[in-house]
């Protein structure tokens, strides 16, 4: 009888420690709910902002300093060596000769290239992405999109690197002077 | 606990939020992607090399040509009444001193389609809607505009048009890339003085 009184003593101290404790927290969160109602929404609405895809959080500059170097263009010559894990994206309607190449090639139309699913592929692939169209403005948009979402190792797949070299020699007319 | 502390620990919260606040609309694109997307994926960003020359020629006042090449290009050679900004520097500033200058129509080129594209995409995302390219850049400006030749019998009034016009741009192309650099810019406004002398009509 003595033990079960003690042990209900005992019970009772915890549960009145338990209480004490809770009472204590409550009265923290009495004294900070201001600070709470104030900081915590904006918080969420941060991480939700900051977390995602459906918004570009890049400093733009900085995601497009490789197009500046032309550090993201690879050529078909550099990705025919055995590198391994190349997801090459074929951006065309057509399927081109880029399917010939050695890696993974994926049939994927411009306009779908930012749905979950595909931005999911790119993302998770571990190696170079490589975006391809025998039109090099496409890439290039492509690229500067995924670029600006975030997605590294990204590079524009291309048959003339010689793009934007000047091909033709301008010859001044010095009888106009 | 007192107010001070209270305050210290808000004053601390906020600090994080801002930690982690994406960075400002200047700075990364504010467009959302899909609507960027779907932007620069529509063909009417683009003109034509022979509807840049109708510009040229009209000297239309609400067309900004911007040169994404660099300096030392665009000295040596450039389409008449074109800017140089060139693409490295396009972030450097903010685009807007020369994007939003109550001109309806920027045209981005280069010397090929890589910068220019990247330079729409930039444009667009930092939601300047009044950006556009000139497709296949400079190269395709020599291949259409300073190549451009009749060989046929017969010409239509719209080909004769579009060859007249092509022969007035390169002529102006001509005229103004001949030049010493100091006097390109003298050329240009000599060119808007004399057509203003010409528009005062009959007294």
């Amino acid at each position: 009888m003595e033990d079960v009184s003690r042990r209900q003593k005992a019970v009772g101290k915890r549960q009145k420690a338990k209480d004490k404790k809770q009472e204590s927290q409550m009265e923290l969160i009495k004294k900070y709910r201001l600070v709470i109602i104030v900081v915590l929404p904006i918080l969420i609405l941060v991480l939700i902002r900051s977390s995602g895809l459906n918004h570009f959080k890049n400093d733009a500059k900085k995601w497009a300093e490789s197009s500046v170097k032309q550090s993201n263009i690879m050529t078909i010559e550099q990705v025919v060596s055995p590198s391994g894990k190349n997801l090459i994206i074929n951006l065309d309607k057509e399927v081109s000769q880029i399917s010939k190449l050695t890696g993974d090639v994926q049939n994927i139309q411009a306009d779908s290239i930012l749905s979950k699913k595909h931005v999911n592929l790119i993302m998770s692939h571990d190696g170079p992405v490589l975006l391809f169209s025998l039109d090099p403005g496409l890439s290039a948009k492509i690229w500067m999109i995924l670029s600006q979402l975030g997605c590294r190792n990204i590079y524009i797949l291309t048959n003339s690197a010689d793009n934007e070299v000047f091909k033709y020699k301008f010859r001044p007319d010095t009888l106009l002077n | 606990m007192n107010t001070r502390v209270r305050f210290s620990v808000g004053l601390l919260g906020l600090g994080l939020i801002l930690a982690l606040l994406p960075l400002s609309g200047s700075r990364s694109f504010t467009v959302k992607p899909e609507k960027l997307l779907s932007e620069v994926l529509d063909n009417s960003i683009y003109f034509t090399v022979d509807q840049v020359a109708k510009f040229i020629v009209s000297e239309d006042s609400s067309v900004q040509i911007i040169d994404l090449r660099t300096p030392g290009e665009f000295r040596t050679v450039n389409i008449p009444g074109s800017i140089n900004v060139p693409y490295s520097k396009l972030l450097d500033n903010d685009p807007g001193s020369f994007l939003n200058n109550g001109k309806a129509i920027n045209i981005f080129y280069s010397n090929g389609d890589f910068d220019s594209n990247y330079a729409i995409a930039i444009a667009r995302g930092l939601n300047f809607d009044n950006t556009y390219v000139m497709k296949g850049g400079l190269n395709e400006w020599f291949n259409t505009v300073m190549n451009s030749n009749f060989t046929g019998e017969r010409i239509s009034a719209r080909e004769n048009a579009l060859f007249e016009t092509r022969t007035r741009a390169k002529r102006m192309f001509n005229e103004m890339n001949s030049m010493p650099d100091s006097l390109k810019i003298k050329f240009i406004q000599s060119k808007h003085l004399a057509i203003k002398k010409l528009d005062g009509g009959c007294e």
